[in-house]
């Protein structure tokens, strides 16, 4: 099945994030809990953890994009 | 915007921060971690740990450092009490940690809440140890009495940053009302442990924080945490300086020399950030039971 990744709300107010890396590849593999990107706030870089397994086939953000909240930022091909 | 230090990384993941928010709306509460844009929001919830923050989401004071909003203050929800009672049973809480807005409008403070808060939680989950971080309640002993009466384990008052730096930082407080809690705290009810906290990059020279160290052991007090001030937004006082992970390891190493029991000092370590572990060190360290 295929999922969007989203850029998540990390706190309040906040309408978009700067996504400043990636920490997977397209077609990689990746388990529940592993660090999908980085995004900046304010007042730290939080590593956005993958709440799937399954495949990254796609990124919709490149890195240094200013993505706003609920967008998707990449797809996720899972097994269920 | 400006970037980051490499140990500025926090982990975050959305399923375990939505879990708890819902437990939270459910219950008609709020969280320091939310309301404050803690940076540790995503490692606490994943391991199902909160810090509840009582009385409202608008404070009546304006710290030049918080991100809780100041404004019109909630009515004081009678239901709480049992709600935050509630909330730490689900989340079978050993150690619940419980914080407020700033109630200046009210006459005691909200101390008799906070007692209340502090009784509902020893009732609902009867093995669960109970942290109080309070505000100055104006330093007035009789609303102190009211908080210690309910017999909390920890009483966090939190000094937040040196002397020299409250009339930019913290104008509607003051240094010496702020140790006087912690003081009469302590002299009130000597078994129980006291603990604060303050923040650098704000300014702060070593010299100052050595002294603000002196003054705050001078209480009695038996806990320590230090972390990195973190500017919400550019309408927040300004961010002077990040300090490095081996500059923390000095400060705890000062601390620790200086006399206190326990002491958390790391870029990201907050008032309750891991606070069951500083109890139980102290504990173990005395030989008190957990």
């Amino acid at each position: 099945m295929k999922q969007q990744i989203l850029m998540p709300k990390l706190r309040p107010g906040m309408e978009k994030g700067v996504l400043c890396a990636w920490s997977v590849r397209p077609g990689e593999r990746v388990e529940k809990g592993d660090v999908l990107f980085e995004v900046e706030t304010d007042k730290v870089v939080s590593q956005i953890e993958a709440d799937d397994s399954g495949i990254v086939s796609g990124f919709l953000a490149d890195e240094g994009d200013e993505v706003a909240v609920g967008q998707p930022v990449a797809t996720l091909e899972t097994e269920q | 915007m400006e970037r980051k230090p490499a140990w500025l990384k926090v982990s975050y993941n959305q399923g375990a921060v939505d879990e708890i928010a819902q437990l939270m709306r459910e219950l008609n509460l709020n969280t320091v971690c939310r309301e404050a844009d803690c940076p540790n929001i995503g490692e606490c919830y994943r391991k199902h740990t909160a810090t509840f923050m009582i009385l409202g989401s608008r404070c009546t004071r304006n710290c030049r450092f918080c991100n809780v909003r100041c404004g019109a203050p909630a009515e004081v929800d009678p239901e709480e009490p049992a709600n935050v009672a509630r909330a730490a049973k689900a989340l079978r809480l050993r150690h619940a940690v419980v914080t407020s807005v700033t109630r200046d409008d009210l006459p005691d403070g909200g101390a008799a809440h906070f007692a209340g808060v502090v009784r509902a939680i020893r009732e609902a989950c009867p093995g669960t140890t109970v942290e109080v971080l309070i505000p100055d309640l104006k330093g007035d002993e009789k609303s102190l009495d009211i908080v210690l009466a309910a017999r909390p384990d920890v009483l966090n008052h939190n000094m937040e940053t040196v002397r020299e730096l409250y009339a930019a930082v913290r104008p509607e407080a003051a240094y010496a009302r702020s140790l006087g809690v912690l003081r009469y705290a302590k002299k009130a009810r000597p078994d129980s442990l006291t603990k604060t906290g303050f923040m650098v990059g704000l300014g702060e020279t070593d010299d100052q924080i050595g002294r603000l160290m002196d003054d705050v052991l001078a209480t009695g007090c038996d806990i320590l945490t230090i972390g990195q001030y973190l500017r919400p937004s550019p309408e927040h006082a300004p961010l002077a300086r990040y300090a490095t992970p081996e500059d923390f390891d000095r400060y705890r190493d000062l601390a620790l020399q200086k006399g206190f029991k326990h002491v958390a000092s790391a870029p990201l370590a907050r008032s309750s950030y891991r606070a069951h572990e500083a109890l139980e060190a102290v504990r173990a360290e005395s030989g008190r039971p957990s």
